[in-house]
């Protein structure tokens, strides 16, 4: 059936807005972030750098030298860039792996305590992550693991673990048995089964549960604000502290920015149909 | 392993499996459990716990103070004012994603190609890390070199260095603003695969009787997409209470916009207040828990009298 063309004409217009709204404020970051400060001020505004540059990259990543008020912000960056990308990166893989060898008992073992194990984990998913923050301070604190790789990662683990095993018991409850029994038949284990037959089929379903928990870690703000002050400090709580109290070096900000947001928008453009999976199998629990 | 198959052995091996089964999955289960238990209910079960008593590392000892802490709220003017200023984010934020969503989950809906290309285009701001969003707003928004000003001056209006964050009002709707950018994302996805399950069929039948667009979305659409928007309503509102980020970079902890997650954080990590700090985190954990559900009820209630 043919639609009118005023009614495509009013879809096409309606997208565009939405795509604007959507993309203008990253476009917006991209832009300043190779713009030069002196034209930041000029008016009318450009809606493109009139002479783009990388003076602000270089001065983040050191290449110039690049001192905020007496503080060198290239070594800090740098190293925040590497807390980000380790901490989200370990608690990517930890919790991916533990969920998988979990939802595999969950799904395909019998054992007492089962359901309610099952239902008390995934339940969690109802706790907002700051009705334990406390608690969690004091007992990090307890424990050495303030600024420390570990215990932050820990967190991470524990608060996008229950998505995530959600997420692959639904998966390999899916998944048909013909399979597993004729590995088992030839006598291949349960790891066996589990990394070889298994994890290849229900790959998508791992992949979702892996970038939920990237895109996740990588955003965290109050978590590592709390156990994160110094040394293992991530670009989220890095960023933010570039606007000092006297000045605000936009520049600066924009082009930390752009390399905090290149991350997640690259995920989302290559592996956006697991992505979409995962947000839907989560949201729907 | 072809005894197997002759019917009395695989009930054996089965009896036997049984028991190694259980040992092996208590091993697989293990990890889980371990991070669980200790940094989920175990901090769980001490914040209520430490809520009844006063906790405070400046102070020496922790006596029983039975619900003081939770009466404490209620004279807390500061408190009081979070409550207020998370609940108008909370309508205002909800309403707007909703109302938005929707009418975007259908837009998109209609596409005939590149449908998936603008779903991760649209995906984008839900991905990126709240605080940073925040200094990308803010960059917008500020008042000289802003493109927020830039554009309206462009546009013709007398709105050269306007300070957005200048009165409380235009400051919350700016951080609204920030907000459903971010949150949007979700109740489009959720809402339009609900949209993607109507057979197509309903449709062709309703165009045959003459029905216009408008009322095909009324009574076809809506009715069918309601449990989605329960769905994406309850995700809304959890991530409304747990807002934080935005707030914080786009106008500090100025009581005037602060949020009841910024006011725990405050009372504990600036304050050191511990057991006040708990006694509020477990009621916002109420309260946003019991606002989730009265929509999963409501919804569920009407659709079951339909």
């Amino acid at each position: 059936m043919k639609e009118p063309r005023y009614v495509r004409v009013a879809v096409w217009a309606g997208v565009a807005l939405l795509l604007l709204w959507s993309l203008v404020p990253i476009y917006w970051t991209l832009a300043s972030s190779l713009t030069p400060t002196v034209e930041f001020n000029q008016r009318p505004i450009h809606l493109f750098p009139q002479q783009p540059t990388f003076q602000h990259y270089f001065r983040l990543l050191g290449v110039l030298d690049g001192r905020l008020g007496g503080v060198d912000v290239a070594s800090g960056f740098r190293l925040a860039l590497f807390n980000s990308i380790v901490t989200a990166g370990a608690a990517t893989v930890l919790c991916v792996l533990m969920s998988l060898l979990a939802a595999y008992a969950f799904a395909r073992l019998e054992f007492p305590g089962r359901g309610l194990l099952f239902s008390a984990v995934v339940a969690t998913l109802a706790v907002p992550g700051y009705a334990v923050l406390i608690p969690l301070f004091r007992l990090m604190v307890s424990l050495h693991q303030i600024d420390a790789y570990l215990g932050v990662t820990l967190i991470y683990v524990s608060a996008f673990l229950p998505l995530s095993l959600w997420l692959l018991k639904g998966v390999m409850d899916s998944l048909p048995r013909s399979l597993e029994d004729a590995a088992r038949i030839d006598g291949a284990g349960h790891m066996r089964i589990l990394f070889s037959i298994i994890a290849p089929i229900a790959a998508p379903g791992l992949t979702s549960a892996a970038i939920l928990t990237f895109i996740g870690a990588w955003g965290q703000y109050v978590v590592p604000l709390v156990f994160s002050p110094k040394n293992t400090k991530p670009l989220t709580v890095l960023i933010p502290e570039f606007a000092g109290k006297n000045f605000v070096d936009y520049g600066l900000i924009m082009a930390g920015g752009s390399i905090a947001i290149v991350v997640p928008c690259l995920l989302v453009v290559v592996l956006n149909r697991y992505l979409i999976a995962g947000l839907l199998a989560g949201s729907t629990k | 392993m072809t005894l197997q198959t002759t019917g009395i052995l695989p009930r054996l091996g089965h009896g036997v499996g049984k028991s190694a089964d259980a040992v092996t999955a208590f091993l697989l289960v293990q990890p889980i459990l371990v991070t669980m238990g200790g940094l989920v209910f175990y901090p769980l079960v001490d914040t209520a716990w430490d809520s009844l008593h006063r906790v405070n590392p400046m102070q020496p000892g922790t006596p029983f103070v039975g619900l003081a802490n939770y009466t404490r709220m209620f004279s807390d003017r500061e408190v009081g004012q979070a409550w207020l200023n998370t609940f108008r984010y909370v309508g205002i934020c909800v309403l707007a994603e909703t109302v938005f969503g929707v009418l975007a989950a259908a837009l998109i809906n209609q596409l005939r190609t590149g449908r998936r290309w603008v779903l991760a285009a649209i995906v984008l701001p839900w991905a990126l890390p709240g605080v940073v969003s925040g200094v990308i707003w803010q960059w917008i928004f500020s008042p000289g070199p802003g493109l927020l000003n830039g554009l309206l001056v462009m546009l013709g209006f007398d709105y050269e260095g306007h300070l957005w964050f200048n009165d409380a009002t235009s400051a919350m709707l700016g951080i609204c603003t920030v907000h459903v950018w971010r949150m949007m994302p979700l109740t489009i996805v959720i809402v339009l695969a609900a949209m993607q399950t109507i057979p197509g069929e309903l449709y062709e039948a309703a165009r045959m009787d003459g029905a216009s667009r408008l009322v095909m979305f009324r009574n076809i659409t809506l009715p069918l997409i309601r449990g989605a928007i329960a769905v994406a309503m309850t995700n809304a509102t959890v991530q409304a209470f747990n807002l934080f980020d935005e707030a914080i970079v786009l106008a500090r902890n100025s009581v005037e916009t602060r949020t009841i997650l910024i006011q725990i954080y405050l009372e504990a990590f600036k304050k050191f207040n511990f057991s006040y700090g708990m006694a509020l985190s477990l009621t916002v954990t109420f309260v946003s828990l019991a606002i989730s559900l009265g929509y999963v009820l409501r919804i569920h209630r009407t659709t079951r009298l339909d």
